[in-house]
């Protein structure tokens, strides 16, 4: 995942293709998949580990998968220089959903408080466009200054590259809700409060929860920069200090020990959206699209 | 309608109130048709367009709807019909002119309205018995009182035993029917439709109009149905509006004897009565039509010039 610098709203749409309809593809079809799958990973590792054994590939610079896995390995035993990876994993975890959790309120609460009152929404909105256009990932230095080493600066780092996309995403979710539904609320006695409640947060979850999943990447992304910067502690410094040894297979290793985390936390998120999403219906857009 | 409406009241407030309570709902019905009575008088709507002139949609308009009574508005299309609607609603004002419910002026969201769409504005997040329940819920009834009210109100829609769908999950008639119930749960005075059936197929559509058509004989709000329909407005209302081509304002009030109850409205068109009616009103109606499609047959020419 690579860090946007100008953030643009996404769509629902494009989040419910990937995430929803298993239709019914034919059994033969889904091994097939499979088995192309499992060849597609054994070429590319196989592939990787043959070249660098054969000194076509440089495993100084490039590493090699079984380093690796040996390096993995080694974490898990004897832990890195900084303790167990457990509790690097741990730290990283922590400030990256602490500062999900933090970006994702902020977003929510200023993206529908914008989308509802417009007022605001034109007095702010240059603004927010400044601040959008700045790489944001440089005020991991700020933070790192003012914060210290601990972990303050890095669920900082995270919560405000978690804010702007889903307060992009919950403002444009606000503005989208259907005029019609809002007359009809406004006809059957709806008081303000009810129809924020019952009919735009709704209609704006669509829009929110899609923004989730890139969000928790950068929440990430946000947390292990932090760490790069300055830390004592963490995934990043692990990563960081296997680059100062010239050791590919750790910063690999640290990697992979990041997308596992990931994917996890990806996975947590789809089950929120269909649950929060329940009522929405089925689309049959490939489930395999990536 | 008063003893349903008297029922609910006594399961509310216990039996030793039920005399008292039929009293009471007699009251409300009695002021419920004191306001229905809908006046509109030199009413005036202009737009600012896009590209800033003004539009006229509505000029003069000087229309009354007596209480309980069904009011069919036809025209040519662009000729203000739903715009007329939303200044009743109170969702828009009129540039000039006053629109009053009740003898009072509207101002802000007419009480006791209802208003359904052309598309359905049905929540696809809730179910069925969470949109028909809206109304009560938005006006502060317990939530178990409501759901209780719209499962009621689901069943007289022909709807039992769909009240945990979703509206996806619909038809496009049955959909109408949510809609329906949605409207008329909160039991209002007035009943806005505005082409409500017009996306239906012609099946739907009759069976639908019958519905209406039964319920409304239930509940006798003062309803505008605006339509596209002449068949349909002349076998659902008792006075036809012909409007002008746009800017709006009305042409002609035609009264409709047909008697009431009408029975089905697949069969009524085939009355010599109705047939009568339907030749006056649509000659009246066919020089709008005429005049609308004339205006934007040359523009288009002139586009090709």
């Amino acid at each position: 995942m690579s860090e946007p610098t100008g953030t643009v709203a996404i769509s629902p749409q494009t989040k419910a293709d990937e995430t929803a309809g298993t239709c019914h593809p034919a059994r033969r079809r889904k091994t097939l998949v499979w088995a192309a799958r499992i060849a597609t990973l054994v070429v590319v590792i196989g592939g990787w580990q043959l070249l660098t054994s054969a000194k076509i590939v440089d495993r100084f610079f490039w590493g090699q998968p079984s380093g690796i896995a040996a390096q993995l390995n080694d974490w898990v035993r004897h832990g890195t220089a900084y303790g167990s990876i457990w509790l690097q994993i741990w730290i990283t975890f922590k400030e990256a959903v602490l500062g999900f959790v933090f970006g994702v309120t902020a977003g929510v609460i200023a993206g529908v408080l914008l989308g509802q009152f417009r007022f605001f929404a034109e007095v702010l909105s240059p603004y927010i466009k400044i601040a959008n256009a700045i790489p944001r990932i440089v005020l991991g230095s700020l933070f790192t200054v003012a914060l210290g080493l601990g972990i303050a600066a890095k669920v900082s780092l995270a919560a405000v590259l978690v804010f702007f996309v889903v307060f992009f995403n919950a403002f444009q979710g606000v503005r989208e809700v259907d005029r019609n539904l809002l007359s009809n609320a406004r006809v059957l006695g709806a008081p303000r409060r009810a129809i924020t409640r019952h009919v735009v947060l709704p209609s704006a979850l669509t829009w929110i929860i899609a923004s989730l999943h890139v969000a928790f990447g950068l929440a990430i992304i946000g947390a292990i920069v932090g760490e790069f910067l300055g830390a004592q502690k963490g995934l990043g410094l692990v990563i960081a200090t296997a680059q100062n040894n010239f050791n590919p297979d750790g910063v690999f290793a640290a990697m992979f020990i990041i997308a596992v985390l990931a994917l996890t936390a990806e996975g947590l998120i789809g089950l929120l959206e269909r649950r929060l999403l329940s009522w929405r219906p089925p689309s049959h857009a490939e489930a395999a699209a990536v | 309608m008063a003893s349903t409406f008297a029922g609910r009241r006594r399961a509310a407030h216990g039996a030793r109130e039920g005399a008292d309570a039929a009293v009471r709902a007699a009251q409300a019905e009695a002021a419920r048709i004191e306001a229905a009575q809908i006046e509109l008088s030199g009413v005036t709507k202009r737009f600012v367009t896009p590209s800033g002139s003004m539009f006229t949609a509505l000029r003069d308009v000087d229309l009354t709807i007596g209480p309980g009574k069904f009011c069919a508005v036809v025209g040519p299309t662009g000729c203000g019909k739903s715009t007329t609607l939303t200044m009743v609603a109170g969702l828009d004002r009129p540039s000039a002119g006053a629109v009053r419910v009740g003898g009072r002026a509207v101002s802000g969201i007419t009480p006791g309205i209802s208003f359904m769409f052309q598309v359905d504005a049905l929540l696809p997040w809730k179910t069925v018995l969470g949109n028909v329940a809206l109304g009560p819920v938005f006006r502060g009834v317990p939530r178990k009182q409501a759901q209780a009210a719209a499962k009621e109100w689901v069943r007289r829609v022909g709807l039992a035993g769909f009240e945990d769908h979703h509206p996806h999950q619909l038809s496009g008639g049955m959909r109408k029917r949510v809609s329906l119930a949605a409207a008329l749960i909160n039991e209002p005075s007035i009943l806005l439709m505005d082409e409500p059936f017009g996306a239906l197929d012609v099946q739907t559509k009759a069976i639908m109009s019958n519905e209406l058509l039964g319920l409304w004989e239930q509940t006798r709000p003062s309803v505008i149905f605006v339509t596209h329909d002449l068949e349909e407005a002349i076998a659902l209302a008792d006075q036809v509006v012909v409007m002008t081509a746009g800017p709006g304002t009305v042409k002609a009030v035609f009264d409709i004897d047909l008697p009431r109850p009408r029975g089905a409205v697949q069969e009524i068109r085939f009355e010599p009565r109705f047939l009568e009616l339907h030749h006056q009103i649509w000659a009246s109606l066919r020089e709008e039509v005429e005049a609308a499609y004339a205006r934007t047959v040359p523009e288009t020419r002139g586009g090709h010039r």
